[in-house]
Protein backbone atom coordinates (compact mmCIF):
# COMPACT_ATOMS: atom_id res chain seq x y z
CA UNK A 1 0.00 0.00 0.00
CA UNK A 2 1.12 3.35 -0.58
CA UNK A 3 1.95 5.50 2.51
CA UNK A 4 0.59 8.63 3.52
CA UNK A 5 4.11 9.84 3.13
CA UNK A 6 4.95 9.38 -0.20
CA UNK A 7 1.21 10.91 -0.99
CA UNK A 8 2.74 13.60 0.81
CA UNK A 9 6.05 14.06 -0.90
CA UNK A 10 3.75 13.16 -4.66
CA UNK A 11 1.76 15.87 -3.79
CA UNK A 12 4.90 18.31 -2.89
CA UNK A 13 6.45 17.17 -6.56
CA UNK A 14 3.11 17.95 -8.24
CA UNK A 15 2.96 21.57 -6.57
CA UNK A 16 6.64 22.01 -7.39
CA UNK A 17 6.07 21.26 -11.20
CA UNK A 18 2.95 23.21 -11.36
CA UNK A 19 4.92 25.91 -10.51
CA UNK A 20 8.40 25.11 -12.95
CA UNK A 21 5.63 24.77 -16.02
CA UNK A 22 4.33 27.93 -15.02
CA UNK A 23 7.84 29.86 -14.59
CA UNK A 24 9.91 28.10 -17.53
CA UNK A 25 7.22 30.18 -19.76
CA UNK A 26 8.90 33.68 -18.42
CA UNK A 27 12.26 31.92 -18.87
CA UNK A 28 12.57 29.56 -21.93
CA UNK A 29 12.68 31.97 -25.05
CA UNK A 30 13.11 29.05 -27.61
CA UNK A 31 10.12 28.04 -28.47
CA UNK A 32 10.31 24.25 -29.63
CA UNK A 33 12.21 23.76 -26.12
CA UNK A 34 9.56 25.31 -24.34
CA UNK A 35 6.55 23.04 -25.72
CA UNK A 36 8.96 20.12 -25.08
CA UNK A 37 9.19 20.74 -21.49
CA UNK A 38 5.87 21.61 -20.74
CA UNK A 39 4.52 19.13 -22.17
CA UNK A 40 7.39 16.71 -20.42
CA UNK A 41 6.49 17.83 -17.43
CA UNK A 42 2.57 17.07 -17.94
CA UNK A 43 3.84 13.44 -18.33
CA UNK A 44 5.41 13.56 -15.23
CA UNK A 45 2.90 14.77 -13.18
CA UNK A 46 0.35 12.74 -14.82
CA UNK A 47 2.75 9.86 -14.04
CA UNK A 48 2.51 10.74 -9.85
CA UNK A 49 -1.70 11.38 -10.41
CA UNK A 50 -1.62 7.48 -11.79
CA UNK A 51 1.07 5.79 -9.80
CA UNK A 52 0.75 7.63 -6.54
CA UNK A 53 -2.86 9.08 -6.11
CA UNK A 54 -4.60 6.46 -8.28
CA UNK A 55 -2.78 3.55 -6.60
CA UNK A 56 -2.19 2.12 -10.16
CA UNK A 57 1.76 1.33 -9.02
CA UNK A 58 0.41 -1.38 -7.04
CA UNK A 59 -2.35 -2.18 -9.34
CA UNK A 60 -2.49 -4.91 -12.67
CA UNK A 61 -0.16 -3.76 -15.28
CA UNK A 62 -2.36 -3.10 -17.96
CA UNK A 63 -4.37 -0.74 -16.31
CA UNK A 64 -1.22 1.01 -15.23
CA UNK A 65 -0.36 1.39 -18.52
CA UNK A 66 -3.24 2.72 -20.02
CA UNK A 67 -3.28 5.58 -17.54
CA UNK A 68 0.24 6.00 -18.05
CA UNK A 69 0.36 5.39 -21.75
CA UNK A 70 -2.68 8.55 -21.72
CA UNK A 71 -0.34 10.66 -20.00
CA UNK A 72 2.98 10.26 -22.39
CA UNK A 73 0.36 9.90 -25.87
CA UNK A 74 -1.99 12.90 -25.43
CA UNK A 75 0.77 15.17 -24.78
CA UNK A 76 2.70 13.98 -27.44
CA UNK A 77 0.24 14.02 -30.06
CA UNK A 78 -0.57 17.86 -29.05
CA UNK A 79 3.59 18.59 -28.88
CA UNK A 80 3.69 17.22 -32.50
CA UNK A 81 1.06 19.28 -33.54
CA UNK A 82 2.14 22.48 -31.88
CA UNK A 83 5.91 21.83 -33.79
CA UNK A 84 4.70 20.68 -37.27
CA UNK B 1 6.85 -49.58 -6.63
CA UNK B 2 5.36 -47.43 -9.04
CA UNK B 3 2.55 -46.36 -7.11
CA UNK B 4 4.49 -45.74 -4.14
CA UNK B 5 7.14 -43.51 -5.79
CA UNK B 6 4.26 -41.87 -7.19
CA UNK B 7 2.61 -41.26 -4.22
CA UNK B 8 5.70 -40.07 -2.69
CA UNK B 9 6.56 -37.26 -5.76
CA UNK B 10 2.78 -35.84 -5.01
CA UNK B 11 3.44 -35.58 -1.33
CA UNK B 12 6.48 -33.90 -1.93
CA UNK B 13 5.18 -31.65 -5.09
CA UNK B 14 1.89 -30.34 -2.71
CA UNK B 15 4.43 -29.91 0.02
CA UNK B 16 6.61 -27.75 -1.57
CA UNK B 17 3.41 -26.40 -3.43
CA UNK B 18 1.93 -24.86 0.03
CA UNK B 19 5.49 -23.74 1.28
CA UNK B 20 7.30 -22.47 -1.95
CA UNK B 21 5.38 -20.72 -4.77
CA UNK B 22 1.56 -20.75 -3.47
CA UNK B 23 2.09 -17.72 -0.38
CA UNK B 24 4.27 -15.64 -3.06
CA UNK B 25 1.34 -15.70 -5.65
CA UNK B 26 -1.02 -14.90 -3.21
CA UNK B 27 0.52 -11.80 -1.80
CA UNK B 28 1.28 -11.28 -5.38
CA UNK B 29 -2.64 -11.26 -6.56
CA UNK B 30 -3.55 -8.80 -3.64
CA UNK B 31 -0.84 -6.39 -4.40
CA UNK B 32 -1.78 -6.31 -8.02
CA UNK B 33 -5.20 -5.16 -6.84
CA UNK B 34 -7.32 -2.71 -9.01
CA UNK B 35 -8.43 -0.08 -6.84
CA UNK B 36 -12.19 0.59 -6.88
CA UNK B 37 -14.91 -1.33 -9.27
CA UNK B 38 -13.75 -2.33 -12.93
CA UNK B 39 -16.57 -0.18 -14.33
CA UNK B 40 -15.33 2.88 -13.04
CA UNK B 41 -12.43 2.20 -14.63
CA UNK B 42 -13.90 1.61 -18.08
CA UNK B 43 -15.96 5.09 -17.15
CA UNK B 44 -12.70 7.00 -16.45
CA UNK B 45 -11.01 5.68 -20.07
CA UNK B 46 -13.92 6.91 -22.38
CA UNK B 47 -13.90 10.10 -20.07
CA UNK B 48 -10.02 10.66 -20.70
CA UNK B 49 -10.78 9.41 -24.37
CA UNK B 50 -13.75 12.43 -24.92
CA UNK B 51 -11.34 14.80 -23.69
CA UNK B 52 -8.30 13.34 -25.49
CA UNK B 53 -10.45 14.69 -28.34
CA UNK B 54 -11.21 18.37 -26.86
CA UNK B 55 -7.39 18.73 -26.44
CA UNK B 56 -6.36 17.37 -29.86
CA UNK B 57 -8.74 19.57 -31.49
CA UNK B 58 -7.80 22.75 -29.26
CA UNK B 59 -4.51 22.17 -30.06
CA UNK B 60 -5.53 21.77 -34.01
CA UNK B 61 -7.12 24.74 -34.08
CA UNK B 62 -4.65 27.02 -32.67
CA UNK B 63 -2.05 25.70 -35.02
CA UNK B 64 -4.72 27.06 -38.13
CA UNK B 65 -5.57 30.36 -35.89
CA UNK B 66 -2.28 30.87 -34.19
CA UNK B 67 -2.39 34.59 -34.25
CA UNK B 68 -6.25 34.84 -32.73
CA UNK B 69 -5.40 32.60 -29.77
CA UNK B 70 -2.03 34.28 -29.18
CA UNK B 71 -4.06 37.62 -28.77
CA UNK B 72 -6.88 35.20 -26.86
CA UNK B 73 -4.80 34.07 -24.71
CA UNK B 74 -3.47 37.08 -23.09
CA UNK B 75 -6.99 37.89 -22.17
CA UNK B 76 -7.14 34.99 -19.51
CA UNK B 77 -5.94 35.79 -16.18
CA UNK B 78 -2.86 32.82 -15.79
CA UNK B 79 -3.17 33.18 -11.73
CA UNK B 80 -6.31 32.56 -11.79
CA UNK B 81 -5.81 29.21 -14.15
CA UNK B 82 -2.51 28.26 -11.18
CA UNK B 83 -4.77 28.94 -8.43
CA UNK B 84 -7.24 26.03 -9.98
CA UNK B 85 -4.52 23.82 -10.42
CA UNK B 86 -2.88 24.09 -6.96
CA UNK B 87 -6.97 23.71 -5.82
CA UNK B 88 -7.40 20.55 -7.43
CA UNK B 89 -3.91 18.99 -6.58
CA UNK B 90 -4.88 19.82 -2.90
CA UNK B 91 -8.10 18.50 -2.85
CA UNK B 92 -6.56 15.20 -4.68
CA UNK B 93 -3.94 14.88 -2.12
CA UNK B 94 -6.89 14.90 0.31
CA UNK B 95 -9.27 12.34 -1.32
CA UNK B 96 -5.97 10.11 -1.65
CA UNK B 97 -5.32 10.47 1.89
CA UNK B 98 -8.94 9.87 3.06
CA UNK B 99 -8.97 6.67 1.20
CA UNK B 100 -5.24 5.66 2.86
CA UNK B 101 -6.85 6.01 6.27
CA UNK B 102 -10.03 4.67 5.61
CA UNK B 103 -7.79 1.49 4.35
CA UNK B 104 -6.57 1.81 8.06
CA UNK B 105 -10.01 1.55 9.17
CA UNK B 106 -9.46 5.26 10.27
CA UNK B 107 -13.09 6.69 9.48
CA UNK B 108 -13.71 9.08 11.48
CA UNK B 109 -10.33 11.20 10.41
CA UNK B 110 -10.80 9.76 6.88
CA UNK B 111 -14.04 11.73 6.63
CA UNK B 112 -12.19 15.05 7.86
CA UNK B 113 -9.48 14.87 5.32
CA UNK B 114 -13.03 14.33 2.65
CA UNK B 115 -15.00 17.64 3.82
CA UNK B 116 -11.31 19.69 3.46
CA UNK B 117 -10.81 18.20 0.13
CA UNK B 118 -14.37 19.17 -0.43
CA UNK B 119 -13.95 22.77 0.87
CA UNK B 120 -10.73 23.04 -1.58
CA UNK B 121 -12.67 21.94 -4.59
CA UNK B 122 -14.89 24.96 -3.84
CA UNK B 123 -11.76 27.54 -4.84
CA UNK B 124 -11.71 26.14 -7.95
CA UNK B 125 -15.54 26.56 -8.45
CA UNK B 126 -15.10 30.16 -7.12
CA UNK B 127 -12.42 30.70 -9.38
CA UNK B 128 -13.27 29.15 -12.23
CA UNK B 129 -17.14 31.25 -12.46
CA UNK B 130 -15.10 34.70 -11.32
CA UNK B 131 -12.86 33.98 -14.52
CA UNK B 132 -16.31 33.61 -16.55
CA UNK B 133 -17.83 36.48 -14.86
CA UNK B 134 -14.71 38.37 -15.76
CA UNK B 135 -14.23 37.40 -19.49
CA UNK B 136 -18.31 38.29 -19.88
CA UNK B 137 -17.72 41.69 -18.13
CA UNK B 138 -14.94 42.57 -21.38
CA UNK B 139 -17.83 41.44 -23.46
CA UNK B 140 -16.18 37.59 -24.69
CA UNK B 141 -18.44 35.23 -24.94
CA UNK B 142 -18.62 31.73 -26.51
CA UNK B 143 -19.26 33.31 -29.65
CA UNK B 144 -16.45 35.74 -29.56
CA UNK B 145 -14.18 33.37 -31.90
CA UNK B 146 -13.01 30.43 -32.07
CA UNK B 147 -10.88 30.00 -29.13
CA UNK B 148 -13.36 31.67 -27.03
CA UNK B 149 -15.94 28.69 -28.08
CA UNK B 150 -13.24 26.08 -27.50
CA UNK B 151 -11.85 27.76 -24.28
CA UNK B 152 -15.82 27.78 -23.04
CA UNK B 153 -16.54 24.37 -23.91
CA UNK B 154 -13.59 22.48 -22.66
CA UNK B 155 -13.54 24.30 -19.61
CA UNK B 156 -16.68 24.25 -18.47
CA UNK B 157 -17.36 20.49 -19.56
CA UNK B 158 -14.59 20.14 -16.85
CA UNK B 159 -16.50 22.31 -14.72
CA UNK B 160 -19.45 19.63 -15.23
CA UNK B 161 -16.62 17.12 -13.96
CA UNK B 162 -15.30 18.85 -10.77
CA UNK B 163 -19.13 19.40 -9.68
CA UNK B 164 -20.38 15.59 -10.46
CA UNK B 165 -17.48 14.77 -8.91
CA UNK B 166 -18.12 16.82 -5.41
CA UNK B 167 -21.21 15.15 -5.82
CA UNK B 168 -20.26 11.29 -5.96
CA UNK B 169 -17.63 12.33 -2.71
CA UNK B 170 -20.28 13.86 -0.74
CA UNK B 171 -22.68 10.29 -1.38
CA UNK B 172 -19.41 8.60 -0.47
CA UNK B 173 -18.85 10.50 3.18
CA UNK B 174 -22.08 10.25 3.59
CA UNK B 175 -22.03 6.37 3.03
CA UNK B 176 -18.86 6.24 4.73
CA UNK B 177 -20.35 7.92 8.26
CA UNK B 178 -23.11 5.16 8.22
CA UNK B 179 -20.44 2.48 8.25
CA UNK B 180 -20.92 1.27 4.49
CA UNK B 181 -17.00 0.83 3.83
CA UNK B 182 -16.13 -1.23 7.09
CA UNK B 183 -15.43 -4.39 5.31
CA UNK B 184 -14.95 -3.52 1.45
CA UNK B 185 -13.65 0.01 0.59
CA UNK B 186 -14.01 -0.62 -3.33
CA UNK B 187 -16.94 2.24 -4.06
CA UNK B 188 -15.35 4.89 -1.84
CA UNK B 189 -12.21 3.94 -4.33
CA UNK B 190 -13.96 4.48 -7.41
CA UNK B 191 -15.30 7.96 -6.42
CA UNK B 192 -11.42 8.41 -5.54
CA UNK B 193 -10.60 7.29 -8.86
CA UNK B 194 -12.69 9.53 -10.71
CA UNK B 195 -11.72 12.51 -8.52
CA UNK B 196 -8.31 12.12 -9.46
CA UNK B 197 -9.26 11.48 -12.84
CA UNK B 198 -10.97 14.88 -12.96
CA UNK B 199 -7.37 16.21 -11.32
CA UNK B 200 -5.31 14.88 -14.58
CA UNK B 201 -8.14 16.32 -16.88
CA UNK B 202 -6.71 19.57 -15.20
CA UNK B 203 -3.14 19.20 -15.39
CA UNK B 204 -3.01 18.74 -19.30
CA UNK B 205 -5.85 21.27 -19.44
CA UNK B 206 -3.92 23.75 -17.75
CA UNK B 207 -0.73 24.21 -19.94
CA UNK B 208 -2.93 24.27 -22.95
CA UNK B 209 -4.99 26.77 -22.24
CA UNK B 210 -2.71 29.19 -20.01
CA UNK B 211 0.47 28.50 -20.86
CA UNK B 212 1.24 27.44 -24.46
Amino acid sequence: MITLKQTIISWGLLILLTLVSAYVGQVIENNVLFIVSVLLIVFLKGQQVTDIFMELREAPKMWRMLLLSYAFVVPTIICVIYLL
Amino acid sequence: MLLEFTLMNNTSLSSAMVHLPESNVNERIKDKRLPGDLAMWFFILAELTVFAIFFIGFAVAEQLNADMFVSSKAKLHPIAGLINTISLITSSLFVALSVRLLHLRKVKTSLYLLVISQFIACVYLVVKIWEYQFLFSLGIDIETNTFFTLYFLITFFHFMHVLLGMVILTILGINAYKGAYENDISGFESGASYWHMVDMLWIILFPLIYII
